[in-house]
């Protein structure tokens, strides 16, 4: 088994002279400094030689002090160790440029567009770097950026100026005062890019294809996000995603508040998961503080976290399915009813039915409640019944199969390859669980098997889901057993200010991997909170996907990756 | 009582163009109510049993618990909402599309028997226009909604309308042979094309006679219903609402309300062609024993209409080109199987 040190001796003794500042963290975690100049170098290296064969993306800092921009990009691997290696390139603060990773690298496109269009670190040899989460008129300020003054009120619509487009259309633009220039608030030159319709429309060859939208708003998409398909008859010849619909910059906005409100904001990231994403959060700023979790807070973490990724994927399953029967079809209100009984149990812990804010550093708000015990042990028999129902529902519908068989199927390679998380990567046949790869509070010690599929299609997907959910019941049974009394939070006491530094934090989410690049400067709010979502990752593979299918089929497949733009926008 | 009927008779005899016009008004108006509340019922129990299935309340509000008025309510608003034409659509067929819908609808509900009145040992059937084809009649008819589906998607001026509409024609093409020769195998059995000749023939409910004929033609049915798993015409998680996407208020309503129409007449149908139609025991109590052929025929027809609903909240969707596939690869040869099936049973018995 490789380790990090390991790794880091292996890449210092390679490149000598590119590599600087080395540090190891633990046996999985390390950080390097690596010369821009040579990063493809050390990266190719890393894959070959190395075994890291997993992008896991890539984050931006605004180091304004030094003068300088940081692009993290985050190696890990897919199985063959669990080391995650941080590579950080240096660049000057005027005009920063790095060089893209793209051609090596599929999924290194979203995270280098996002880093592009936040912080306006130019990225050399990426062949569309268009925005991605903002809108137009945002693109050229780079909010990001530490010195980001804000952008003028564009909210009471006084300012706002109607201007008809050729197409007939009434568009409203906000043109900037003089003041505003001459403060320097609203920039004036803005990159020059084709817009997003007429890079769609670059790719009709002949009258008989044409651009259809399926979103924002459509009843297929789970939340704000823009697909449009080029379509012959009834062939999708090509897809295109937009996302930002949603965009509300939380890693922006956990930057100005403390520490502790952070947490809130992980819960609006992704509201059907958002007990993951409090745990991310707080493992990481954990990791920051060196705080050991008492055993009672684990397990109350690990059932709470286990319930809600029940929840999710019955929501999930259940939205998928209207999705390729109608809304008529009876087994999604089952599926709606069955997740009821989960969320109260939820419910009697946190007292919230979505957004719980209830893990925190070092342990969690309040302890379970009185019966609680008995109250799983009542729902699970029931739960599991249910859903042996619901796996062989589908097992046995012929029309099931037709619709779903080796449609938007991916083979192991191309998953590992396009980067995929969580489920589809599973179905795919990887065994890639982040409770396994990366584990974390009493996971280790919990007996539970990471559920595959073999074709990697959407009917695998589904299937995947609802093993997942017998698998998580049965963790919480373990944990029911095995729960010990005791404090549910840390004797230490948490400052107000965590010491600088900067750790990464991985959970499986259930959507996927799910990881949190937090740094701290040593003051009370976070220097920079880097959001590795699962879905942003499963996101991108989509428009392949799409490609030669029919529009029935394009639903089946968006359907089935279980989405939520929400927590890809962040 | 006897002076009116004289009159009657003796201005039949003197004018029986006009006797018959006056009679044919009397009866589209009769029909148009009877199919028309018949299918606000049908809505009505789609909504209800479908929730019932679901595990939902459904509508719960106008008319007490069991939402009978929702209907009602629902049409009050249709009618008052503003009537939108979106600019850019082809007006003229855009706004003929509903009503050539409801044209077609009515044109079937013509030919059907609603039933029979069991008066002295025999029965009257209760039908508009008793022609010699009726049976086949009523199943071109019923593609009439087709060409309207048809005018409105491709008028729409809109991507997911033409593509709704294309759906409903390749569909409609593809089942519409399949139900044809159903029917012939039926007419075959039966030695008539009338549809009273083909129920009092069914001593033997053909049903049980020619089982995959039937079969055949319910599939084929709820496709030209355009339910699922076969809506793919407006199936809304792909394109929206497929053909009647443009639409708004009342005109969306009379064309939602044809499907409906089609619904409860295609029931009436398949009880006619397949359940023994009206056939059934005379209930021995005085007036009851009237209308006694209506009481079987009714209760046929809520059974198809129940399990249609049924099929709604059980099955997944199919996609277009495997609709089309099951149409011309299965449904086409196994009714033409039928067909020979039929002719064989038929000259055997004849």
């Amino acid at each position: 088994m490789t380790n990090a040190s390991e790794v880091l001796s292996s890449i210092q003794s390679a490149f000598p002279a590119a590599v600087s500042d080395g540090k190891v963290e633990s046996d999985d975690r390390l950080w390097v400094t690596v010369d821009s100049k040579k990063i493809r170098d050390v990266c190719k290296y890393m894959t070959d030689k190395l075994g890291f064969d997993h992008y896991a993306g890539s984050a931006g800092v605004d180091w304004i002090a030094r003068n300088e921009m940081e692009v993290v990009e985050i190696m890990a691997s897919y199985g063959i160790h669990n080391v995650v290696a941080m590579l950080k390139v240096k660049t000057p603060r005027d005009n920063p440029s790095v060089p893209s990773l793209v051609d090596m690298y599929w999924n290194a496109n979203w995270y280098e567009r996002e880093t592009w269009e936040m912080f306006g670190i130019n990225f050399e040899g990426h062949p569309e770097l268009y925005p991605l989460l903002l809108s137009d008129p945002l693109v050229g300020v780079w909010p990001w950026r530490k010195d980001f003054k804000g952008y003028p009120d564009l909210t009471t619509g006084e300012r706002a100026v109607q201007i008809t487009t050729p197409e007939g259309y009434t568009e409203y633009r906000f043109p900037p005062t003089p003041a505003e220039i001459e403060a320097g608030t609203v920039v004036t030159e803005r990159p020059k890019y084709p817009t997003f319709r007429e890079r769609e429309e670059a790719h009709i060859k002949s009258d008989s294809e044409m651009i259809m939208h399926l979103g924002p708003q459509h009843a297929m998409v789970p939340g704000p996000f823009l697909l449009d398909i080029l379509v012959e008859g009834e062939r999708v010849k090509k897809a295109f995603l937009d996302l930002g619909y949603i965009h509300k910059g939380i890693e922006k906005i956990m930057e100005n508040r403390s520490w502790l409100q952070g947490i809130t904001y992980t819960d609006r990231m992704c509201y059907v998961a958002a007990l993951s994403n409090n745990e991310c959060y707080c493992g990481a700023v954990e990791r920051l503080l060196g705080l050991e979790v008492p055993l009672r807070a684990q397990y109350i973490r690990v059932i709470l976290e286990e319930l809600s990724r029940i929840q999710s994927h019955l929501i999930g399953t259940g939205e998928f399915l209207t999705l390729i029967a109608g809304v008529g079809f009876a087994p999604w209100q089952y599926m709606i009813m069955d997740r009821e009984k989960i969320i109260s149990l939820i419910e009697s812990v946190t007292g919230a039915r979505l957004t719980h804010s209830f893990v925190r550093f070092g342990g969690v708000r309040n302890d379970l409640p009185e019966g609680f015990d008995e109250q799983c042990r009542k729902v699970f028999p029931y739960m599991k019944s249910r859903i042996e129902e619901f796996i062989e529902l589908f097992a046995q519908d012929p029309i099931y199969h037709a619709r779903m068989e080796n449609i938007g199927s991916i083979s192991p390679e191309t998953a590992k390859r396009i980067g995929c998380a969580g489920r589809v990567l599973r179905a795919a046949g990887v065994p890639y669980d982040m409770r396994i790869e990366d584990p974390i509070l009493v996971y280790p010690e919990l007996d539970f098997k990471v559920v595959t599929g073999t074709r990697g299609d959407s009917a695998d997907r589904i299937d995947c889901t609802l093993r997942e959910m017998l698998e998580s019941i049965h963790i919480i049974e373990q944990c029911l057993d095995k729960i010990p009394s005791g404090p549910i939070k840390t004797e230490a006491k948490i400052p107000k200010k965590i010491p600088a530094g900067e750790a990464y934090y991985r959970v499986e989410d259930p959507r996927g991997e799910m990881g949190m690049y937090v740094i701290s400067d040593g003051g009370d709010k976070p220097y920079r909170v880097k959001v590795r979502g699962p879905f942003y990752a499963t996101f991108q593979t989509l428009t392949p996907l799409l490609e030669g299918v029919y529009i029935a089929d394009a639903v089946a497949i968006a359907g089935s990756m279980d989405g939520c733009p929400s927590e890809s926008d962040r | 009582m006897d002076g009116i009927i004289d009159t009657i008779t003796q201005f039949a005899a003197q004018e029986p163009a006009i006797f018959a016009l006056i009679i044919g008004i009397i009866g589209a108006a009769v029909l148009s109510a009877v199919v028309n509340v018949g299918a606000m019922l049908v809505i009505w129990a789609d909504r209800k049993v479908m929730s019932d299935f679901c595990n939902r309340f459904g509508p719960n509000r106008v008319g007490g618990r069991w939402g009978i008025l929702q209907l009602g309510a629902d049409a009050i608003k249709l009618f008052t909402k503003e009537d939108v034409i979106p600019a850019g659509v082809d007006k003229g067929v855009y706004v003929w599309a509903p009503i050539i819908a409801s044209a077609g609808t009515m044109l079937v509900a013509a030919a059907i028997p609603f039933g029979a009145l069991h008066i002295g040992g025999k029965n009257y059937p209760l039908v508009v226009a008793n022609m010699d084809i009726s049976a086949f009649y009523v199943e071109a008819a019923l593609s009439i909604m087709s060409i309207a589906v048809f005018m409105a998607g491709y008028s729409s001026n809109n991507k997911y309308s033409i593509l709704g509409a294309f759906r409903g024609i390749a569909r409609m093409i593809a089942y519409e042979v399949p139900m044809g020769v159903c029917v012939i195998s039926v007419a075959v059995m039966a030695h008539s094309l009338n549809l009273v000749e083909i129920v009092e023939s069914q001593t033997v409910w053909y049903a049980f006679a020619q089982p995959l004929g039937f079969v055949i033609f319910m599939i084929a049915l709820v496709t030209d219903l355009g339910r699922v798993p076969f809506d793919q015409s407006e199936a809304e998680e792909e394109i929206i609402c497929g053909y009647s996407t443009e639409y708004s208020g009342i005109r969306w309503g009379l064309l939602y309300f044809q499907e409906y129409n089609n619904f409860l007449l295609g029931s009436i149908l398949v009880s006619l062609l397949f359940l023994g139609g009206w056939h059934g025991p005379i209930i021995p109590i005085p007036l009851l024993d009237m209308v006694s052929p209506m009481i079987w025929l009714l209760m046929k027809v809520i059974i198809v209409i129940w399990f249609i609903i049924l099929i709604r909240a059980a099955l997944f969707r199919l996609r277009i080109d495997q609709v089309t596939d099951l149409g011309w690869k299965w449904m086409l040869p196994l009714s033409i199987l039928n067909l020979g099936w039929a002719v064989i049973v038929g000259s055997y018995f004849a």
